[in-house]
C-alpha cells in the first residue's frame, strides 16, 4: 500500500516538474484571489470597526474603574487576569463653551510622557507640554463635532463656575474613549496641574483606573474581583465592549458588496483551478490511459489528480494568506493596525479550500473515467465546410479566416469550454465594474440612497424657528425640512424600530422612492425593505404602531432605498406625528445647492452657533472596495488569459496534423497563423462579448438582490456605463487575440511532420 | 490458482461495439487457451478483431459475453479496479505506440509498475537496473522518453511490462511502428524472455514477426479461422535475407 503511494507520488512529482510554469501560475492565481479577499476583509473590518485597531495600538485597558478615592493600584495589578494597570488618573467634569454652545466635557489627567498602557494616539498637533499648561489634547471625534482644530482656543467652566481659557494643543484618538456623539461626554487629556486649576476641590474629582487583561473574555470576572477588592469605592465601571459598540459603524452596505466580491472571488478561484486542472487532464488523457493499463485503478487516478491539483490550490491559499499578512503588516501598516480576526480569516480559507476541492474534483473524475486503452486515438475533429463557409469563400473572404472560423466550433465541447472559460471571468469583471458604477452613483447622486440632505441642523438651545432661519440664510442651503426621529413599538414584536418624520405631507423630503409612491397625506408613510420584511407587510397595507407613546395607524404607500438600520425604518411627514412630538422639530435636514461643498457650509453654519452634522456617504466608507475591484479585475483578467492559453494549447494539439495538410495545400505560414488565431480568438471573442453582456445584466440584479437581502432594498444597483463596458471589451478582445497569436506564430513556423503521434 | 491451469483461457468471447446505434461485432465467439510458457501470435488483417481480443484478455476493454480465465481464476466478472489490480500483478502490456508516460524518466517508467505492485522502492530500483541492463539501456535511465528513438522507447516499454515478472505478456503490434532493425532487436528480446519461460500473446499482422511464435492463431472477422503450432524446425532466424512469408494451411 505504501509503495502504491510512492508510485502515485512519483507520477505527481514528474507531472509537476514537467509543467513548472503552469503550476506556478495556478498557485499565483489562487494566491492572488485569497490575498485580495483577505485584504478586502481586513480593510472592511478596520473601516467598520476601528476599535480593534485603536485598542491594539494604544495598548488600551479593557476595564476602566471610576472611583471616588485613589485605589490601591498594586492590589489591582495583583488581581488574577490583570496584566497591567493604567493610572490611577484624576478626572473632572466641566463644561466646554464654544461659539455660544455649552457642551459637557471630561478633563482627564495624563502624564506629559506617553504612558505604556492606555496611550492616546496623537493624530494632529502636539502632545501635552509642561511649559504650556493651558494646552490640552482633545479626543478627535469630539473635536471634529465641535469644529476644534489644533490651536483653537476654547473655554471651560468648572463646577465652581470659574471660567478658564484653554487651547487645543493636539487631537488624539484612543481605544479607551468611544466616538462622540455616541460616547459622551467628550474627553480632553490635560496635565495634572491644568486639572487642578480647573477643579481645585479634590472632592469633586474622581479617579479612573484602567486594567489591561490577559484575556478579554474574563472581563466580567475581573470586574467582580476588582469591585470586591476596592470595596465601596467604585462608582462605575466601563468595559471595552461599550467602547467598541460606540465605534462600530452600520456596515451593511459594505458587507453586502464585500459578500458579493467574496462570492466572485471564490468562483474565480474555482474557475482558475478547474481550468488549469481540466486543461491539464485533457492534455494527458493518453498518459492516464497508459497508467490505467499498467494497473492504476480509477480511484487511484482520481486521488492522484486531486492530490496534485488540490495541493497547488491549497499552496496558493497558504501563500495568499501569508502574502496578505505581510502586506497588511508592512505595506499597509499605517492604515491597518491589526490583522484580520480569526473568524473571517477562517471563513475565507475554508471557503476557498472547499471551492478548490470542488473545482479539482470534476476534472479528476473526468480523468478517472478515461478508458485504459492508450492506443485508441482521440476522436478526430469532425465537421465540414458549412454552406455559410462556402459562401464566405466564394465572396473571397480570406480562406484563413474561413478555415479558422470552421475550426473554432468543429469540436463543440472544447469550444464551449473556451467560451465559458473566458465568459465567466469577463462576467465577473463586468459585475465588478457594476459595483464601481454603483459607488459612483452614490457619490454623484446621494439622494438616490436617501441622502438628499447633506447636513442636519439641531437647534440645541436656540428656538427652532431661529435655527431654521439662520440655516436658510446661508446662500448654499436650498431647503430645510423639519424632522424628528422616534422609536416605535411594533405590534407582535418585542423590539422597537426607527421612525423618521421628515418634511411635511404636502412638501415631503425627497426620499428615494423605488416602488409605489411618496406619501402625500397625513397617515401615509414609506418604508425600507427591512421594515416590510420585518412586519411581513406589502405596499398598500396599514400598520399600527405606537410612536413616542401615541398609537398611530399609517398606510405604507411606497418603498424607499434605506441604508440605515438594516432598512428597518418607517418614514412619513412631520404632520403625521402627534403635535407634542412634532413641535418643535428635533432637527432640520438641509438640502444644499448642487455643487456646494458640504464641509464649508457646515463650518459657516457652525460659526452661526448651530449644531451641524454632516451625512456620511456610504460610498466614502466603501472607498476600499475600489482598490479591491481593481485587484480582482486584474486577477480575473489573468485567469481569463490562463484559460485562453489552455484552450489554445488544446486547439494546437487537435490541429497539429491539419497544419501539415494546410501547408501541403499551399497556405503560407502567415495564413496558417491566421487560421490558428481565428480558431482560438473567435470563441474567446464570443466569450468576452457574452460575459460582458451577462455581467452588465447581472450586476444590477445581483447588487439589488444583495440590497434586498440586507434590508437596504432593491434599487441601488447600476450597470457599468456603456463607455466603461466598451473599453473593457476592446481591451479584453485585444488581449485574447494577442495571447492566441504567440503559440500560433510558433506553430505556424515549426516544421510539422505528417505522421501519427 | 493451480500450477497446471492454463495462463489464459477465453471461452466463447464476444465483443460487440455499438456505433451510432448499430451493433458492430468485433469478436464473435473466440475460444483460446494459452498454456504457461507458450508464445502465441495472433494474426489477421486490419479490423479482424485481434487488438480488441487482446485488450479484452488484459481487461482494457470489456467483453460483451463469454468468459476469461487468467491463471485458473475467472477474470471477466471483475470490476474495473479489480482488473487494474490483476493487471499490475499478472499482466504486462506492450503497445504499438510505446506509450511511455511522457513526463517521467525512463527509470521512473520502469519502476512504476513494480512500485504499484507493492515492491519496496529499493527492490524496484534493483529490478529496473537489471532490466535496463539486459535491454542495453542502462545509460539511458535518466533520459526522458522524448529523447529516445522509437526502438529504444519500445525496449523501455518492454522493460516496464516485465517489471513485475508478469504471468502473461500481452503485446499489441509491438513492432508496428518500428523500422526493420529495431523490429529485429525487439523481437530478439521477446524471444529471449520467452526462452526464460515467459508466456506471451502477441498481436501482429507481420508474418515474419508471427514466425517467432510457437503457435499462430489467425483471426478473420472476429473468428478464429486457423490455430496451429509452428514446428520448431521450420522456424527461421529473424531478419535473414530472403525471408518468405510463411503461409500455413
Amino acid at each position: 500500500m505504501i509503495t502504491t503511494r510512492t508510485a502515485e507520488l512519483r507520477w505527481i512529482r514528474a507531472d509537476l516538474r514537467a509543467r513548472r510554469g503552469q503550476a506556478a501560475l495556478t498557485v499565483l492565481a489562487v494566491a492572488g484571489i485569497v490575498t485580495a479577499l483577505i485584504i478586502a476583509a481586513t480593510l472592511l473590518e478596520d473601516g467598520t470597526n476601528p476599535w480593534r485597531g485603536l485598542f491594539e495600538r494604544s495598548n488600551s485597558a479593557h476595564i476602566w474603574i471610576h472611583s471616588k478615592d485613589v485605589p490601591d493600584a498594586s492590589a489591582l495589578r495583583r488581581l488574577n487576569g490583570v496584566t497591567d494597570v493604567a493610572g490611577p488618573y484624576r478626572s473632572a467634569p466641566a463644561t466646554l463653551v464654544t461659539r455660544g454652545r455649552r457642551v459637557p466635557i471630561t478633563l482627564q489627567e495624563t502624564p506629559s510622557a506617553f504612558p505604556a498602557v492606555a496611550r492616546p494616539l496623537l493624530r494632529e498637533g502636539r502632545w501635552l507640554d509642561v511649559h504650556t499648561p493651558n494646552g490640552v489634547v482633545v479626543e478627535r471625534s469630539f473635536a471634529r463635532a465641535l469644529g476644534l482644530r489644533p490651536g483653537s482656543p476654547f473655554t471651560v467652566t468648572g463646577l465652581n463656575g470659574a471660567t478658564h481659557a484653554l487651547t487645543v494643543a493636539g487631537l488624539a484618538e484612543s481605544g479607551d474613549q468611544g466616538f462622540y456623539p455616541e460616547w459622551t461626554p467628550g474627553l480632553a487629556w490635560t496635565l495634572a496641574q491644568t486639572l487642578s486649576v480647573v477643579e481645585p476641590a479634590p472632592g469633586r474629582t474622581e479617579t479612573v483606573t484602567g486594567l489591561r487583561l490577559a484575556d478579554p473574555a474574563a472581563t466580567d470576572l475581573v470586574v467582580q474581583r476588582a469591585v470586591f477588592t476596592m470595596r465601596n469605592q467604585v462608582q462605575r465601571v466601563t468595559t471595552w465592549r461599550e467602547v467598541r459598540a460606540s465605534m462600530e459603524l452600520d456596515n451593511r452596505l459594505l458587507g453586502l458588496l464585500l459578500a458579493l466580491f467574496g462570492g466572485a472571488g471564490l468562483a474565480a478561484a474555482a474557475l482558475a483551478l478547474a481550468n488549469a486542472a481540466g486543461g491539464r487532464v485533457l492534455m494527458q488523457l493518453r498518459d492516464i490511459a497508459t497508467l490505467k493499463s499498467l494497473g492504476f485503478t480509477r480511484g487511484q487516478v482520481i486521488r492522484m489528480l486531486v492530490a496534485e491539483h488540490g495541493t497547488l490550490g491549497l499552496l496558493g491559499i497558504a501563500a495568499g494568506a501569508v502574502v496578505a499578512r505581510l502586506i497588511t503588516a508592512y505595506a499597509m501598516g499605517e492604515t491597518v493596525a491589526v490583522p484580520l480576526s480569526a473568524g473571517p480569516l477562517a471563513a475565507i480559507i475554508v471557503g476557498t479550500s472547499l471551492a478548490v476541492l470542488v473545482a479539482v474534483l470534476i476534472p479528476a473524475w473526468r480523468g478517472g473515467r478515461t478508458p485504459p486503452i492508450p492506443a485508441a486515438p482521440a476522436a478526430p475533429p469532425r465537421g465540414h465546410l458549412s454552406r455559410l463557409a462556402r459562401v464566405a469563400l466564394l465572396v473571397r473572404l480570406p480562406p484563413a479566416l474561413v478555415l479558422g472560423a470552421r475550426d473554432a466550433f468543429t469540436r463543440r465541447t472544447p469550444a464551449a469550454l473556451t467560451v465559458c472559460g473566458v465568459a465567466i471571468p469577463m462576467m465577473m469583471i463586468a459585475i465588478g465594474l457594476g459595483c464601481w458604477t454603483t459607488l459612483d452613483d452614490f457619490i454623484r447622486h446621494p439622494e438616490s440612497v436617501g441622502q438628499a440632505a447633506a447636513l442636519t441642523v439641531r437647534p440645541g438651545e436656540l428656538p427652532a424657528e431661529e435655527a431654521r432661519g439662520r440655516a436658510m440664510a446661508d446662500q448654499d442651503v436650498v431647503a430645510a425640512y423639519p424632522g424628528a426621529e422616534l422609536d416605535a413599538l411594533v405590534p407582535w414584536q418585542t423590539r422597537t424600530v426607527r421612525t423618521r418624520a421628515l418634511g411635511l405631507s404636502s412638501d415631503p423630503y425627497p426620499f428615494p422612492v423605488v416602488e409605489g409612491r411618496m406619501f402625500a397625506d397625513r397617515g401615509e408613510a414609506v418604508a425600507g425593505q427591512g421594515l416590510l420584511d420585518l412586519l411581513g407587510v406589502q405596499i398598500g397595507d396599514r400598520v399600527r404602531m405606537t410612536i413616542g407613546g401615541t398609537p398611530l395607524i399609517v398606510r405604507i404607500v411606497g418603498r424607499v432605498v434605506e441604508p440605515e438600520q438594516d432598512g428597518e425604518v418607517l418614514s412619513f411627514g412631520v404632520d403625521s406625528l402627534a403635535a407634542k412630538d412634532a413641535m418643535p422639530p428635533q432637527f432640520y435636514a438641509l438640502v444644499l445647492r448642487p455643487g456646494a461643498d458640504a464641509a464649508q457650509v457646515r463650518a459657516r453654519l457652525q460659526g452661526q452657533g448651530l449644531e451641524v452634522a454632516q451625512a456620511v456617504n456610504p460610498a466614502d466608507r466603501l472607498a476600499v472596495i475600489r482598490v479591491i475591484i481593481v485587484a480582482l479585475v486584474a486577477v480575473l483578467a489573468l485567469i481569463g488569459l490562463a484559460s485562453l492559453l489552455t484552450a489554445s494549447a488544446l486547439g494546437l494539439r487537435d490541429h497539429v496534423l491539419d497544419l501539415a495538410v494546410l501547408k501541403a495545400m499551399g497556405l503560407t505560414p502567415r495564413q496558417v497563423m491566421a487560421t490558428l488565431v481565428t480558431a482560438t480568438g473567435l470563441p474567446a471573442a464570443v466569450g468576452v462579448v457574452l460575459g460582458a453582456a451577462a455581467g452588465a445584466f447581472w450586476s444590477r440584479w445581483l447588487i439589488d438582490l444583495e440590497g434586498r437581502g440586507s434590508g437596504v432594498g432593491a434599487g441601488i444597483g447600476r450597470a457599468p456605463t456603456p463607455g466603461m463596458l466598451a473599453a473593457t471589451l476592446v481591451i479584453a478582445i485585444g488581449a485574447a487575440l494577442l495571447v492566441a497569436l504567440i503559440p500560433a506564430r510558433r506553430a505556424a513556423r515549426a516544421q510539422v511532420p505528417v505522421t501519427a503521434r | 490458482m493451480t500450477a497446471d491451469a492454463p495462463v489464459v483461457r477465453a471461452v466463447n468471447l464476444v465483443k460487440i461495439y455499438q456505433t451510432g446505434g448499430l451493433p458492430v461485432p468485433a469478436v464473435r465467439g473466440v475460444d483460446l487457451t494459452v498454456e504457461a510458457g507458450e508464445f502465441v501470435a495472433i494474426m489477421g488483417p486490419s479490423g479482424s478483431g485481434k487488438s480488441t481480443f487482446v485488450h479484452m484478455l488484459g481487461g482494457l476493454d470489456t467483453r460483451t459475453s463469454g468468459e476469461i480465465w487468467l491463471d485458473g481464476r475467472r477474470a471477466d466478472t471483475l470490476s474495473e479496479s479489480g482488473w487494474a489490480v490483476l493487471r499490475r500483478e499478472k499482466i504486462g502490456f506492450v503497445f504499438q505506440f510505446f506509450n511511455l508516460v511522457a513526463n517521467m524518466t525512463v527509470a521512473d517508467n520502469v519502476e512504476l509498475p513494480a512500485l504499484l505492485g507493492g515492491v519496496s522502492p529499493r527492490q524496484a530500483r534493483e529490478r529496473r537496473e537489471y532490466l535496463l541492463g539486459e535491454l542495453g539501456l542502462a545509460d539511458r535511465a535518466e533520459a526522458s522518453p522524448a529523447q529516445l528513438s522509437g526502438g529504444e522507447q519500445q525496449r523501455v516499454a518492454l522493460a516496464r511490462a516485465l517489471a513485475n515478472q508478469p504471468r502473461l505478456l500481452l503485446a499489441d503490434e509491438p513492432t508496428g511502428n518500428l523500422d526493420s532493425r529495431n523490429t529485429r532487436d525487439v523481437l530478439r528480446l521477446l524471444g529471449k524472455v520467452h526462452g526464460q519461460g515467459q508466456t506471451i500473446v502477441l498481436v501482429t499482422h507481420d508474418a515474419r514477426v508471427a514466425s517467432m511464435a510457437d503457435r499462430v492463431v489467425s483471426l478473420l472477422d472476429g473468428q478464429i479461422v486457423d490455430d496451429g503450432a509452428i514446428p520448431k524446425s521450420r522456424r527461421r532466424p529473424l531478419g535473414a535475407a530472403g525471408d518468405v512469408v510463411e503461409l500455413r494451411s
